[in-house]
């Protein structure tokens, strides 16, 4: 069995208390026609409680997607259960609904922004007097007001998926589901998704983001599953950087300023979307270089170890198997 | 919470006048058009100064128009609704909302046919005013039938294959055909089967025979329009029992 809950695993039947998220002994094959059965979730068992956020990762065709569609209710596992607050999911998101970011994002390309937001806020039951007021209010969030008369065909770059983001939001739901916020975000954007996650954050609320990112779900996140072709690999809880893991290189992504990257790190190369790894021998040589970067005007963003603690977990389980 | 269904109605019927409206006309008039070809009729045979017999011709090309439309209307009105929506994955987004598959596809599915019937009575009015009386409410009824039938029978086909629309096609041609070669398969000792065959088929011809009366407000029989009007009440009966069970593509 492939178990994936720091809390231990999930039983065969009946909800566990305080899981609002909670798939047992969950497999998916999918058989097509034209091919051979492809095992997309092998015996997987998952839990998200209630004021959680949980993440998933792994590499692309992993079974992430189909793990989120089958909590969503949106496909019906091969074997297994799968409960969302101890009821089926389908009939959850009947009763309650569920904010919801698929990958890919589809909407009809004629939507305008707005228009798109509206509709969406009022199939998920947003009362008329506060329609206006929550679509504005979630296309702020996201930076879509300058956009929100454009059509959705005509979005660019990360638009799209804040436009993802703004309609999973546009109405308080209890179940958060996320596949592949980061997808393609700039900097600014990523900062905006960081901030969106505290705010969202509440007691009651259960919260699963996927993600092929793994150091960025682990700040996001209050722990991160590693899930490849189809099976969890090993829970891994989000910790900080210890000393241990200091010498070696770091993500470094600045607001503006990536101009005196090369003059302050001269090894640096630059991973795109304005993030910089740099190669350094401590933290003392990382803070001054940094004090450097900021002495020249430069915002920082955020700083993280390039083999975050899961990369590092997953690795390590990589090299036993092989 | 929960969606608020109804309240998207208004989105359901704009969408049906912003984006299947145009093309229903289109196609219907160049269906139409090429059946009063096939029947010799010319735009010279359409004057209006004319006789008798050329406000005749300009009645039958207007019940033709009308049957064509209905058809197009009927087939167009289940276009977009089940099949379309799930090839696109809109579905996914949707229908994570606290709403009904069954009843958001039932509803877009009815007002798409009530936006059909408004189209062919306003379309009727207007000739009505510049040609020729038509009867109105025999119009509406006659579109109603149609969406009936032809859109019940697409939607039930939508809601089990992304291929509905020439499937559609091929079985009202076959029914259309049957009736058409039924005299000569009776006369040749196959008229047991065919009448059997017949009522496996959407009762397609029905309509088609019936256009001339509803147009001209004519008595109908109500065996007449029941077999067709079951017909299809059915086929949206399977649709929606099959959506309940099978909401998404996967």
């Amino acid at each position: 069995m492939s178990t994936a809950s720091d809390a231990g695993p999930a039983g065969a039947g009946g909800s566990v208390a305080g899981a609002v998220i909670e798939l047992s002994h969950v497999s998916k094959t999918f058989a097509p026609r034209s091919a051979s059965p492809v095992r997309a979730l092998d015996d997987v068992s998952f839990r998200v409680a209630a004021g959680e956020v949980a993440g998933i990762s792994g590499p692309e065709g992993a079974g992430k997607s189909t793990l989120l569609a089958i909590a969503a209710g949106h496909q019906r596992p091969s074997s297994g259960s799968v409960r969302i607050d101890g009821i089926e999911p389908r009939r959850f998101v009947e009763r309650e609904g569920i904010a919801y970011l698929p990958q890919p994002l589809t909407l009809p390309g004629g939507w305008r922004v707005s228009d798109a937001l509206t509709r969406l806020a009022v199939l998920s039951g947003v009362r008329p007097t506060y329609t206006r007021h929550r679509v504005e209010a979630a296309m702020r969030e996201l930076g879509l007001y300058d956009d929100r008369r454009l059509r959705v065909r005509s979005l660019k770059g990360d638009a799209r998926v804040r436009l993802g983001l703004a309609q999973a939001i546009v109405a308080d739901h209890r179940v958060i589901l996320l596949d592949e916020p980061l997808e393609g975000m700039s900097a600014g954007s990523l900062d905006r998704l960081r901030e969106l996650i505290v705010r969202l954050r509440a007691f009651d609320r259960a919260i699963l983001i996927a993600s092929r990112d793994t150091a960025e779900l682990q700040r996001l996140t209050d722990r991160v599953t590693l899930i490849d072709r189809g099976r969890t690999r090993r829970p891994g809880a989000a910790r900080r950087a210890t000393p241990a893991d200091v010498e070696g290189v770091f993500h470094i992504t600045l607001h503006h300023g990536g101009e005196h990257v090369l003059a302050v790190f001269p090894t640096a190369i630059s991973l795109g979307r304005s993030t910089y790894a740099v190669r350094v021998t401590g933290f003392a040589a990382l803070n001054r270089g940094l004090r450097d970067l900021l002495d020249r005007g430069a915002l920082l963003a955020s700083v993280t170890p390039a083999h975050a603690a899961v990369d590092a977990n997953a690795l390590a389980l990589n090299e036993v198997e092989m | 919470m929960k969606g608020r269904l109804t309240a998207y109605a208004g989105y359901q019927l704009r969408d049906y006048f912003v984006t299947r409206a145009l093309p229903t006309l289109v196609v219907s008039g160049l269906v139409a058009w090429g059946l009063a070809a096939a029947r010799g009729v010319t735009l010279s045979d359409l004057d209006l100064t004319g006789g008798i017999d050329a406000r005749g011709r300009i009645q039958q090309t207007f019940e033709l128009l009308l049957a064509a439309f209905a058809f197009v209307a009927g087939a167009v009105a289940a276009h977009g609704v089940v099949s379309h929506h799930r090839t696109r994955g809109y579905d996914r987004l949707v229908f994570s909302r606290p709403i009904s598959a069954v009843r958001y596809y039932t509803q877009g599915f009815v007002l798409a046919g009530i936006g059909a019937v408004v189209l062919g009575t306003v379309g009727a009015e207007v000739y009505a005013v510049a040609v020729h009386p038509v009867w109105l409410p025999g119009v509406a009824e006659y579109v109603a039938l149609a969406w009936l039938l032809i859109g019940g029978l697409a939607f039930l086909l939508s809601t089990v294959t992304a291929f509905y629309l020439p499937i559609l096609a091929l079985v009202l041609a076959a029914d259309l055909a049957l009736d058409h070669f039924a005299a000569a398969l009776s006369e040749a000792g196959a008229g047991a089967v065919t009448a059997a065959v017949q009522l496996l088929l959407p009762p397609a011809h029905v309509l088609v025979t019936l256009r001339g009366a509803f147009a001209r407000g004519l008595p109908i029989d109500p065996r007449a329009i029941a077999w067709p009007a079951g017909f299809g009440a059915a086929c949206i009966v399977v649709a929606m029992v099959l959506l309940r069970r099978r909401p998404f593509r996967s």
